[in-house]
């Protein structure tokens, strides 16, 4: 059994008798994994947030930069990169919008949000929207 | 009539006098179809094991006092059936918790991190009882009811990842009926308890795992309430670089 | 200590980012890498559509230079406060210390970087 921290939840005033160390919660259970699986997509955002910047930093370059990176994005690595990237986007943007409805507050000043199915309708239609003009400004299919 | 059948508990063993570390001990217990894990229990204390130690009282999921780890998930065991598991269950101390005895955890960790929230209404200025009630209504009640019906039962405690790690997060519970009290429209301590939530027990310490509210048996959905108090401290935290509060920011 | 006081003081900030690196960096990020990162480079799109003269158009003007920079930024801030979490969820509070500033010094560095390379774009023609 793995233990937690061994001043988790430990009181300051002195104990009376010996404790034995607190156990650590189960972090094999499918929605404990998911969890970590949330917190390990951290590592490809940083990647995909510095291959973005790689690109930018190439189209001010110039062409040249700018072909040499489109040559390397044909790259296998590359194509898995952007690939798990892309499913760990998903998986982050469903766990969050899940979470996002019921993180708002009752009430700022006078205003009240939205109810959280609306917000949660609100979320996904942004998403999808956003991604499908985003998507079809890049690939020249619009305007 | 219910059937009986044998089921094998394995649960863990502690007597800081006679232990150096936590131990299991294995007792075939003949269970009844209705029974809950805390009714396990009871029988190998009354039949076959008097020393073994746990807490529990009302048996009916409103003390709080029965939460254990059941095969590695929070439970409160008053509630727990055993139907659901199979010829072997796991039972220990609440995870996260020092262990005092067998199944019994130190609760004043959670105590102090309960008193540290202010967890009472706070007025600037009193009413005096001729002045009359304060009024409320249904909506205002509303807002804030769900965080009341906490019941201090600590398995929101034993979920959470954060913490396991990190020793001075308030942790679910706190942050909960301390966000209670913040939105509650009788009380005037919000910026009191955002500054504790912005101080060594950070609220921002919650890290999405969200498992507070998965095994709460009240539905408090504490995790609601601690990214709503997130986004309140923030705004609390912005309009005091706006419009200071003489000398109380650091 | 004076390191956890810091982060703590800061904490807001980082949240506010770390939040928008989420919802924002999440809905730029689908339609991106589903045409640059996978459509082009697979052939399910011809790669003219990101020759040079046009990814110039598309990304030189103030709207483009925007999202690019938000596209880059947004989930450093989210990949930092996550690997940080993760770390901790495996008892990392001692390197924390460490580990944090470092991580969120990394996000802010990509983050100049970023503003940097979207003002270095040329103008749209």
């Amino acid at each position: 059994m793995s233990l937690a921290h061994p001043d988790a939840m430990r009181s300051t005033r002195p104990e009376p008798t010996r404790t034995a160390p607190p156990f650590r919660p189960d972090y094999t259970t499918p929605r404990m994994r998911r969890y970590l699986l949330f917190d390990a997509t951290g590592f490809l955002y940083l990647l995909v947030g510095f291959v973005v910047l790689r690109a930018i930093w190439a189209l001010s370059s110039g062409s040249e930069a700018w072909a040499a990176l489109l040559r390397d994005f044909q790259n296998p690595l590359y194509v898995i990169f952007h690939a798990l990237c892309f499913v760990s986007v998903i998986f982050v943007g469903v766990r969050f919008f899940r979470l996002f409805p019921k993180a708002q507050p009752p009430r700022v000043g006078p205003l009240k949000p939205p109810p959280g199915p609306v917000i949660f309708a609100l979320l996904y239609t942004v998403w999808i929207g956003v991604t499908i003009v985003f998507a079809a400004i890049l690939a020249g299919v619009w305007p | 009539m219910s059937e009986t059948e044998t089921k094998t508990f394995v649960v863990t063993r502690f007597d800081p006098d006679r232990h150096a570390e936590p131990t299991t001990q294995s007792y075939e217990v003949p269970v009844r179809s209705d029974w809950k894990v805390l009714d396990a229990l009871n029988y190998i204390k009354d039949e076959i094991d008097p020393t073994l130690s746990h807490r529990w009282s009302c048996r009916m999921a409103v003390c709080g006092s029965c939460g254990m780890n059941v095969n590695g998930q929070p439970k409160l065991t008053c509630k727990d059936s055993l139907a659901q598991y199979g010829d072997s269950v796991r039972v220990e101390p609440l995870a996260n918790f020092p262990v005092i005895r067998d199944l019994v955890v130190e609760l004043e960790g959670f105590l102090e991190k309960f008193k540290q929230v202010k967890p009472w209404i706070i007025r600037a200025k009193e009413k005096a009882v001729t002045e009359g009630t304060y009024s409320q209504s249904p909506e205002e009640l509303e807002a804030f009811r769900q965080f009341s019906m906490c019941i201090n039962c600590m398995l929101c405690y034993a979920a959470c990842p954060v913490v396991a790690n990190e020793p001075d997060f308030l942790g679910p519970a706190a942050i909960a009926i301390g966000h209670r009290y913040n939105i509650d429209s009788r009380d005037e301590g919000a910026h009191e308890r955002n500054q504790v939530f912005r101080g060594e027990g950070t609220v921002f310490s919650c890290s999405y795992a969200n498992e507070c509210s998965e095994v709460c048996p009240k539905h408090v959905d504490p995790a609601a309430a601690i990214n709503q108090a997130k986004f309140m401290a923030v705004l609390d935290w912005a309009q005091s670089l706006v419009l200071p509060r003489g000398g109380e920011e650091k | 200590m004076a390191v956890k006081h810091l982060l703590l003081r800061l904490e807001p900030i980082i949240w506010l980012l770390f939040g928008q690196g989420i919802l924002i960096g999440t809905i730029l990020l689908t339609g991106w890498l589903l045409i640059v990162g996978l459509a082009v480079p697979l052939g399910w799109v011809n790669v003219e559509v990101l020759a040079y003269e046009r990814a110039q158009t598309l990304g030189g003007n103030w709207i483009g230079r925007l999202l690019l920079f938000l596209l880059a930024a947004l989930p450093l801030w989210k990949g930092a406060h996550h690997v940080r979490s993760l770390s901790l969820d495996y008892g990392g509070l001692k390197r924390d210390a460490v580990l944090a500033p470092l991580l969120y010094l990394v996000a802010a560095a990509g983050s100049v970087l970023a503003l940097c390379a979207v003002l270095r774009l040329p103008e749209a023609a």
